[in-house]
């Protein structure tokens, strides 16, 4: 037992004091931290001044309802659209637009629409900055209304209010949970879709981790002397673990950033500010420890298996050839994801999320949709827990036989034949 | 008690035997050569002793226990292919290497003090394994074979590349834990290395224990077949039906008699062909020329 702890330190110790731990653990949550705090900052102190629009009019008489429809603001308050100029059916409109172009060339304004006397064409927005989608929205909005009360005009039907009149019906979903119902406005599937994809880069990121480890110590040859002092179960055992503690400290470190962002959110959300855009998001604890559940099982099931691959490769380029065996699986959970991701209680969604190598991604996701029932939960665990014996106990033999293997590189058969010896 | 004992020990990788029906006893003590061609079954032999492997048949004993994972602790392990973790610090590799064998921390780093000093390596110590040159580096790891001072110590070529320096340095550390009562076993290719320190040897050839026993005895039971020959003139003599076959050096000639042939008519023979003899001396064969005979025709 104290050489599996000398191992397991060892592994633990080197592992975060490298350059990539510390990039990684430290500097990507600064990195996240920043983009939020830019964002943030970019929402406060978006475009403080309105743009500068002429209306060339052709129809006649649809102008003012668009200049009465440009009614939104700031985030600082002053209005978003600041119409200068109307021109009613000009005599020469090619004379008009050269001018107006001038305008936006000088910069003394932002652009210009064209409402064709035929209101059955399109409005023309003509602007220097088309990549200004927030400008779109209003515009549109206020054109629409105006078209749409001429044309109920045309036909002798007069509004006081057409945006009342014409506009849509909202659809609001709620969702319904054992503990009651609450407002979706689309976070159950961007923290679902996170979820996959951080389980996915994690069983991924620490599964190569484990895979290098081994066979740095192949390739500088520490192996041979390593295995004269401890049992290769031992050392196996040993690496998975360290870097098992790796990432445990790797998500203490993100799970308290994640914690401080969310303070901030919650903060913002008291003061009315742009952060409050955070504070839509809950993460429901039990979706937490599932995830932290389901990662552990993965990655110990994941790990041997890269393990065994690093144990059978000499070099790199023959680890990157072979890893694929323990890759699969995982790069196939991320192709049929989205069958659980469309409907979380289906027979195939249930069946997928119970076999192993695809439970620990599927399962959390499944969890984050819709709670499932507790059995298949415990089926899924229990289906887990079995498979990683057997593919630790598999992985083990492998690893005892490639770590003393130099050459080339074993072949698929070839590797199932290392089972069978002692 | 021996040291170590194989009894009828085979291993097989699918189709190819690499150790097949061995039979060793090492005493206690003992400086053994372990000798055979490259892929005789060397190294399947000793991964075996330090259970790494399993045998497929046959029998194991470490000190007169059945070998086991506890057996491990009693055995320093220097291998033939070198290495250790790069970017380790040296102390802290040694401390590190020799607690995997159980030592105490505090203990393996007051004898890894001592070592480092013994090996003039105290100024390296904190220095990663990379910044060593590989001399230096052969030197960390034959302490890190023998810190917690094992009973039994298996090294495997622990001469190649060094300098006759850092060798002799080696070599009397070797000698030293011999006296200690350590069983040292010498995995090498050189014969004159094995001739000088071992006392009994193992062949391996094909997988094969093909001789193995009291190095002196196993030179006896050979006899006197070789005359050392320095002389002025003609060596036709040398052809004479008596010889076997000659290896001729700068200043003379070994030539190995045939079974039976008398030394003294190779002599006569010399001299009425009116060559100038210097020197005739009979000689036991070399561990090279019965490592020769033993495995370039099987």
């Amino acid at each position: 037992m104290h050489k599996l702890w000398l191992i397991i330190k060892r592994e633990y110790i080197t592992r975060v004091k490298t350059k990539g731990f510390v990039i990684g653990t430290l500097i990507v949550p600064l990195l996240g931290v920043g983009f939020t705090f830019l964002i943030v900052f970019l929402i406060g102190h978006q475009s403080s001044q309105a743009m500068r629009l002429a209306i060339v009019d052709d129809a006649g008489g649809i102008a003012p309802a668009v200049v009465s429809g440009l009614q939104t603001r700031l985030a600082n308050g002053q209005p978003q659209f600041s119409v200068t100029q109307t021109i009613e059916q000009p005599a020469d409109r090619d004379a008009v637009q050269e001018e107006l172009r001038g305008k936006i060339n000088a910069g003394a304004l932002d652009g210009y629409l064209v409402i064709p006397a035929n209101l059955s064409r399109a409005v023309e927005l003509h602007t220097k900055n088309p990549g200004n989608f927030s400008m779109f929205g209003p515009i549109t909005s206020a054109v629409n209304e105006a078209v749409v009360e001429a044309r109920l005009s045309a036909h002798g039907i007069h509004v006081d209010n057409v945006r009342d009149l014409v506009k849509s019906a909202d659809l609001q979903v709620i969702k319904v949970t054992k503990e009651g119902e609450s407002v979706e406005k689309g976070q159950t599937i961007g923290i679902a879709i996170a979820l996959v994809i951080l389980l996915y880069m994690s069983l991924l990121m620490y599964g190569i981790i484990t895979m290098r480890s081994v066979l740095e110590e192949k390739t500088t040859r520490t192996m041979e002397v390593l295995i004269s002092a401890v049992t290769p179960s031992q050392l196996l055992a040993g690496k998975i673990l360290g870097v098992a503690g790796v990432a445990i400290t790797q998500f203490l470190i993100w799970g308290a950033t994640v914690v401080l962002l969310g303070s901030y959110g919650v903060a913002m959300a008291a003061m009315g500010g742009a952060g409050s855009l955070m504070s839509n998001i809950h993460v429901p604890a039990s979706l937490m420890i599932c995830a932290v559940i389901y990662f552990f099982c993965g990655y110990f099931l994941y790990s041997s298996m890269f393990a065994a691959v690093g144990a059978a490769c000499s070099s790199e380029q023959d680890a990157q050839q072979l890893q694929w065996i323990a890759m699969a699986p995982l790069v196939f959970t991320m192709l049929i994801y989205s069958v659980v991701l469309n409907d979380s209680t289906s027979r195939l969604a249930l069946i997928l999320s119970e076999i192993p190598f695809f439970g620990p991604v599927l399962m959390p996701l499944r969890v984050s949709l819709q709670t499932p029932p507790l059995w298949q939960l415990a089926l899924s665990i229990a289906i887990l827990l079995l498979s990683i014996a057997v593919v630790i106990f598999a992985s083990a033999k492998i690893y005892r036989v490639g770590i003393l293997m130099y050459g080339k590189r074993p072949t698929l058969p070839e590797l199932v034949r290392w089972l069978r010896y002692s | 008690m021996d040291a170590i004992s194989l009894e009828n020990v085979t291993k097989a990788f699918d189709s190819v035997i690499a150790v097949n029906a061995v039979n060793l006893r090492v005493r206690q003590g003992a400086v053994l050569g372990l000798l055979g061609p490259n892929g005789a079954g060397k190294t399947t032999t000793i991964r075996m002793v330090m259970n790494i492997l399993v045998p497929d048949e046959g029998s194991i004993r470490v000190l007169d226990k059945p070998v086991s994972d506890e057996s491990r602790n009693w055995i320093g392990y220097l291998p033939e292919e070198r290495g250790l973790y790069p970017r380790m610090k040296v102390r802290a590799l040694i401390i590190f290497l020799a607690a995997l064998h159980g030592l105490t921390e505090s203990e393996a780093d007051r004898r890894a003090r001592e070592w480092l000093t013994r090996f003039e390596l105290s100024e390296w110590s904190e220095k990663r394994m990379v910044d060593l040159s590989k001399g230096m580096q052969q030197k960390v790891q034959f302490v890190t074979a023998v810190i917690h001072k094992p009973p039994i110590v298996i090294l495997d070529e622990p001469f190649s590349g060094l300098d006759p320096v850092n060798a002799t340095t080696i070599k009397d550390v070797m000698l030293e834990m011999r006296d200690q009562g350590s069983t040292i076993i010498l995995s090498t290719h050189r014969m004159e290395q094995v001739e000088r320190m071992c006392d009994s040897i193992c062949l391996i050839n094909h997988g094969q224990n093909v001789l193995d026993g009291d190095l002196r005895a196993i030179k006896q039971s050979y006899g006197k077949n070789t005359a050392h020959i320095e002389f002025t003139g003609s060596d036709a003599f040398l052809n004479s039906p008596a010889v076997a076959s000659v290896n001729r050096f700068g200043s003379g000639v070994e030539a190995k008699l045939k079974p039976g042939a008398d030394p003294q008519e190779l002599l006569r023979s010399a001299v009425q062909t009116g060559v100038r003899i210097d020197r005739f001396e009979l000689l036991e064969p070399s561990l090279n020329d019965i490592f020769i005979e033993k495995t370039a025709h099987a």
